[in-house]
């Protein structure tokens, strides 16, 4: 049994779906206009006003109200989502974010059905019937392009592949599907506890403002001042998180995050290739580094030369001023 | 209870290996291969575990042909006695569920408490082994841990992990795979004397018939249509002060 839909997975975030959740809707509604096919957004338990509020950019809503599902359970998601396979058939695709939950949840569901999977996409295509996706693979050293030839065709997209999905002139139906949970994994949380970063994912973040090796010690409350002016999140090179100056879930680069913000701020950062690769996606960088030198600058679209300890404060100032 | 541990690894190419796309379109990937990041961090995890249970019994296993079996060589320089390499190189070219379903079948029979895995690895940075061999095994799965606390009397295992900008504490009973994020441990360099004597080691293959695998069934879900440079910026426009800089921010729409 199969459906002619395409399968966004919607991740929700104190009852507001996230900006990364928005793209994964626009993606799929791109995508199936393409070739005549629905998009619909799968909500995983949560209530009705969230459920409503996806059908707002979304035709079709399928809403697995069960509270069973409010917690997150990578083997209760994922069952979940088999299950409605199961009851609905397999749609074309099912696109899920590059985040915690769904890397999870998603290669784990592949496997559960012998689909296939790719993750961390920032392209996606058609390539005749088949869905085509464009992937970083080593470090981002090089990108590859995949056709993924199975029903369904499961894939993680990147934040910032897509832009987000815009509000619906008429809003779409909200269906309940009522569909078999499997019991709990046996995981469990024992403590949730906010991380640095007041419980703002960085990979989520619209605006970083990230620390290097230029910004240690106390001055890295200037980067700070700089996110706290902006809206945005903080992030660290690895030379701080080596230095345990900055936790781990902060560093951006190889053997960190991989992060696409709007804007990414990079403070006293030398731009090591390690560093370039966790950034490169970003829509436009910004380099600030006393070194006229140094390779960030290659890597940005804008540069400053200077002292950092003075241009932190003077551009945190100037966007205040603005506001 | 003896406590039983699978640790599962792959050689690819080092982080500072040159890798370009060819004039024909394939890669060229320099000749410097080594056990990926985050594997290491695997196998130094389940030694780290090893010092409060003695008697832990670790088997590491990586599956393709002869590469595979330097990663293994690396694990038995680390401190590891127990590898063994899965099917050969006609599994070179499997995808994630193709690995995965090979080592859930040799899972099967070494019965694990713990599976332990780089969260991806080094080279196609998929992160689908992990998650699908416990997705094949239907058991529980903790991804990306940075702490490890094995209770092994308790029958269970205590991890943290980076969840969505928050940090988890979970709880496990056994079996779980758990894959390794940066900060679950810290590889040690091998001394010299052990590297020389996993180099002359014999390493142990199980073929894939023996584990009830086609090759055939690791691919074909898959098929890749090329390689491309990744995205390039312009080159940099330099600003003055603080000023020219936020107005060029607010022209391009993201302040």
């Amino acid at each position: 049994m199969a459906c002619n839909e395409i399968w966004a997975v919607a991740r929700i975030r104190d009852g507001q779906i996230t900006g990364a959740g928005l793209q994964l809707i626009e993606a799929a509604r791109e995508l199936a206009r393409e070739k005549g096919l629905d998009a619909r957004a799968v909500l995983l338990g949560c209530d009705r006003a969230t459920a409503d509020e996806l059908a707002g950019v979304v035709n079709g809503v399928l809403w697995l109200n069960d509270e069973r599902l409010n917690e997150y359970d990578a083997a209760v998601h994922a069952g979940a989502l088999f299950g409605l396979m199961e009851a609905r058939g397999k749609p074309v695709a099912i696109f899920a974010g590059t985040n915690d939950t769904d890397s999870e949840v998603v290669p784990r569901l592949a496997a559960m059905c012998g689909a296939a999977f790719a993750s961390s996409c920032v392209k996606i295509r058609w390539e005749g019937d088949d869905l085509a996706i464009r992937r970083p693979v080593f470090g981002g050293k090089v990108y590859e392009e995949l056709a993924l030839l199975s029903r369904p065709a499961m894939v993680t997209v990147r934040p910032g592949a897509f832009d987000g999905a815009q509000k619906l002139a008429a809003p779409g139906s909200v269906e309940e599907i009522s569909v078999e949970i499997p019991a709990s994994s046996g995981v469990t949380v024992v403590e949730r506890a906010s991380s640095a970063q007041g419980g703002q994912d960085l990979s989520d973040a619209r605006r970083v403002v990230a620390g290097g090796r230029g910004v240690s010690g106390e001055s890295y409350q200037k980067v700070e001042a700089l996110a706290d002016a902006l809206d945005g999140s903080i992030a660290a090179s690895r030379a701080l998180v080596d230095a345990g100056e900055r936790p781990h879930e902060q560093q951006v680069g190889k053997s960190g995050k991989t992060i696409s913000p709007d804007l990414y701020i990079a403070c006293g950062i030398s731009g090591a290739i390690h560093h370039v690769l966790g950034m490169n996606t970003s829509k436009v960088v910004v380099a600030v580094n006393s070194d006229p030198d140094a390779p960030i600058f290659a890597a940005a679209d804008l540069g400053m030369v200077g002292d950092v300890m003075e241009i932190l404060p003077a551009l945190a100032e100037a966007l205040r001023a603005r506001k | 209870m003896s406590l039983k541990i699978a640790v599962l690894i792959k050689q690819v190419p080092d982080h500072e290996a040159i890798v370009q796309i060819g004039a024909d379109g394939t890669l060229d990937i320099e000749d410097r291969y080594v056990c990926s990041f985050f594997d290491e961090i695997a196998i130094e995890a389940a030694l780290d575990i090893r010092k409060a249970h003695a008697d832990a019994e670790i088997l590491a296993l990586s599956v393709g042909g002869k590469r595979s079996v330097e990663s293994l060589r690396r694990a038995m320089a680390m401190g590891l006695d127990q590898v063994e390499q899965l099917g050969d190189d006609s599994m070179d070219g499997a995808d994630g569920l193709g690995v995965a379903s090979l080592i859930a079948a040799r899972l099967k029979t070494f019965n694990p408490d713990l599976v332990l895995a780089g969260k991806q690895a080094g080279d196609d940075d998929m992160g689908a082994v992990g998650p699908m061999v416990s997705g094949l095994m239907g058991i529980p799965l903790v991804n990306a841990a940075t702490a490890i606390d094995v209770d092994a009397d308790g029958g269970k295992v205590r991890m943290t992990h980076s969840m969505n900008g928050e940090t988890w504490t979970v709880e496990s009973g056994f079996p779980v795979v758990v894959t390794a994020q940066k900060g679950l441990a810290e590889p040690h360099v091998p001394v010299v004397m052990r590297v020389m004597k996993a180099m002359r080691a014999k390493i142990i293959n199980t073929s894939t018939e023996d584990l009830g695998v086609s090759a055939a069934d690791s691919t074909g879900r898959l098929k890749r249509l090329g390689y491309y440079s990744p995205p390039t910026r312009p080159q940099v426009q330099m600003v003055g002060d603080v000023n020219e800089l936020v107005a060029v921010l607010a022209q391009r729409g993201v302040i």
